[in-house]
């Protein structure tokens, strides 16, 4: 079901579908349907914006900061619009060091150090540098067009059509390789259809011998009947739980360490949330 | 020709060698890095250049911008491999060129010329892909093992000469009372930002007395050099070696000298200087400070400058980082990050620099040993009082962009629209 993963000539990490040239791409967009889709690319932040940022943000922002990107969707007529940008994203991660994760040798690394450097247990600036996030878009929303909980999933076979892609983009938001501890992405592609667009939102983090976490925001919109719909799903497990139940299945696992879309089938969920907007217009009908 | 300048010409042209030529290569190699010591000392002028990353056109684009081997003199600070498409290629011929001109190139090693790094991010599967066994792997990983820790240049000059017209700010290029003190060029060679700074007049030698400028300087070039009285106008004011490593500093290496004594042959260990010297950063914080990821040290400013003062350093140079700049300084200048893997993994649009010293011919080129190094302390001027300042070297950054998509031979990456789910 998933076979959105193009394999790399050479294990990079995550997905290299999102390059980006150092000339930077103007804004692409198209509007279906009185829904207005626009995306956003450019390198990462120089270092003013990323001084400015972490000042706002409070804690300093991931290695590869992409502040400019975005993905937008707008309904023209209800004013209603949700988007996914890097800054929003990254201030729903926790700036307290409550949630903080470990990379796998720190015990041992720090065991070795204590007999030596007495001075030197303070941990600057903790906060969860793993950069997980529950961001599930920002939304502008008048006229009562608010998320409200709903049962009514995303309709999986009507995406499953060869429908004509009208529009497709991939945009990385932020990225961190953990200081070679793993890996840490914020990315967003969205495909528009004649009658529907999917977006899919990907949180996806491996701490090397630690934790594997994916969190993923789908946004489904059905044009002509104007509704939304937004499915949240939270998924993680323990990285060597996750290699053993591979390598009893014989399988690839540096490979599949590497690959989200694979790791989605794997992964338990843990948390899932179901949500529906209807953008049509409440005084017409 | 030689089967070495051979295997260099089909390097450059992005093509392997054969596996028993890279066996020989590599064995040739730890035969010479074996020679040298954990700290490698390096005449200026010298190139300085940060993060590779397996981006083997970028690093011909390096070499097209910075000048070609042997021509310039370069100085490597790690991270040739992993994650880029491109490691073996990359590495092979920074080696290759190591062993066929070994005074004129010094690679020292990253965090990524490890073993357990390189089979996570992506050395160890390219070396399988490419050869169809791990020995090419095992190969350059012993080499990994004897690549110095890091190099001391020595002998930088505190000013630089000009590049060409600076059209921004004529009047400061032309009064005597400042010299140019970094300059920031672009790939085509063009000056786009300079800075000065005020020409130091004191005499450091005798500390004491100004000469005016119609004093003929303290300190001439060697008779017969053509260097003395240059008018380059350092008036023999010192300028300090500049220390190269590829992560930072460890609190359990307060002078150069300690690095020299770390048993370097071997895997890069999780604990310990060698550790720290490969893996810390900078941060803004006082004094030093644990990663809050639970292993590895920050180091603030005022670490930097006790350093500095006491190893005679006037500046550290380390990669390890990305900065969107290709380089940045802190600390007062007291430490710069160089980083040379312009848009990394091919996705992130940033541009890359090298980093030149040049060379001070203001006493003839004869090198002052000042830095712990050659005439270390005999014991009298041990621990004095007042060292006078030492002045930073002259900084030319040069900053390019990746190579054309054309020259990789490989398609430029546009998302291909896919049924997500």
């Amino acid at each position: 079901m998933t076979s959105d993963h193009r394999a790399a000539p050479v294990a990079i990490l995550g997905s290299n579908t999102a390059a980006v040239s150092p000339s930077a791409q103007t804004p692409n967009a198209i509007t279906v349907k009185g829904f207005k889709i626009s995306t956003q690319k450019f390198p990462i932040l120089k270092a003013e914006p990323i001084e400015a940022m972490t000042k706002k943000l409070g804690i300093s922002p991931p290695e590869m900061i992409f502040g400019d990107n975005f993905v937008a969707i707008e309904h023209e007529k209800s004013g209603w619009a949700i988007n996914f940008n890097a800054f929003d994203a990254l201030d729903r991660v926790d700036k307290t060091g409550e949630s903080m994760l470990k990379v796998a040798y720190s015990k041992e690394w720090q065991k070795s150090r204590e007999a030596t450097h007495d001075g030197i247990k303070e941990v600057v600036k903790p906060f969860d540098w793993s950069y997980s996030t529950d961001y599930k878009g920002t939304v502008i929303t008048s006229h009562g067009h608010d998320f409200q909980e709903s049962s009514k999933p995303i309709p999986i076979e009507l995406l499953k059509r060869p429908d004509p892609i009208l529009f497709f983009d991939e945009v990385i938001l932020y990225e961190d390789e953990l200081a070679d501890n793993g890996i840490t992405m914020l990315s967003c592609k969205v495909r528009v259809m004649p009658a529907r667009l999917l977006l899919l939102s990907r949180f996806f983090m491996r701490l090397d011998n630690v934790l594997l976490r994916l969190r993923d925001t789908r946004v489904f919109v059905d044009f002509e009947s104007a509704e939304v719909t937004r499915e949240y799903q939270s998924k993680e497990c323990e990285y060597e739980a996750v290699r053993q139940k591979l390598a009893s299945a014989r399988d690839d696992i540096p490979a599949i360490m590497r690959d989200p879309n694979r790791l989605s089938d794997i992964l338990p969920t843990i948390e899932k949330r179901l949500e529906r907007a209807s953008l049509a217009n409440q005084w017409e009908d | 020709m030689s089967d070495l300048d051979r295997a260099i010409a089909q390097l450059r042209a992005c093509r392997l060698i054969p596996e028993s030529q890279v066996r020989e290569l590599c064995y040739k190699a730890r035969e010479l890095l074996i020679e040298e010591g954990n700290v490698v000392c390096v005449d200026a002028p010298v190139t300085v250049c940060g993060d590779i990353h397996g981006q083997f056109h970028d690093l011909m684009e390096l070499f097209r911008v910075g000048g070609d081997v042997p021509d310039t003199n370069y100085l490597f600070m790690g991270d040739f491999v992993d994650r880029g498409f491109y490691s073996l290629e990359s590495f092979l011929l920074l080696l290759c060129l190591k062993v066929r001109y070994p005074d004129r190139i010094t690679l020292i090693r990253g965090n990524h010329e490890s073993r357990q790094i390189t089979t996570v991010y992506g050395f160890y599967d390219e070396c399988i892909r490419k050869y169809g066994s791990a020995n090419v792997w095992r190969y350059c990983c012993e080499v990994f093992d004897y690549l110095a820790l890091g190099a001391l240049v020595l002998g930088a000059s505190a000013e630089l000469e000009p590049t060409g017209p600076v059209y921004n700010d004529t009047a400061l290029s032309t009064n005597d009372d400042n010299e140019l003190e970094t300059e920031v060029l672009n790939s085509k060679g063009d000056v786009t930002m300079s800075t000065y700074r005020p020409r130091q007049r004191t005499s450091l030698d005798n500390g004491s007395v100004s000469p005016t400028r119609d004093q003929v300087p303290l300190r001439t070039g060697a008779p017969g050099t053509g260097a003395s009285g240059s008018g380059a106008g350092s008036y023999g004011s010192r300028t300090g070696a500049v220390l190269c490593v590829h992560g930072g500093l460890s609190p359990l290496i307060d002078t150069v000298d300690k690095i020299r004594l770390i048993d370097r042959k071997q895997e890069v260990p999780h604990e310990g200087a060698m550790c720290d010297l490969l893996w810390s950063d900078p941060d803004e914080i006082d004094g030093w400070g644990l990663s809050p990821r639970g292993a590895g040290f920050l180091f603030g400013a005022d670490i930097v400058k006790q350093f500095n003062y006491k190893n005679d350093l006037s500046l550290i140079a380390r990669a390890h980082q990305l900065v969107m700049e290709g380089y940045k300084e802190m600390f007062d200048g007291g430490i710069v990050t160089v980083w040379s893997a312009p848009n990394y993994c091919y996705r992130c649009g940033n541009v890359a620099a090298i980093l030149e010293l040049g060379e001070d011919a203001s006493n003839g080129g004869t090198v002052t040993r000042s830095n712990g190094d050659y005439g270390r302390s005999n014991g009298i001027l041990s621990s004095a009082v007042d060292k006078p300042p030492l002045r930073s070297p002259g900084r030319r950054y040069r900053v390019f962009e990746a190579a054309a998509q054309d020259t990789r031979g490989m398609p430029a990456k546009k998302p291909v629209a896919d049924y997500f789910l």
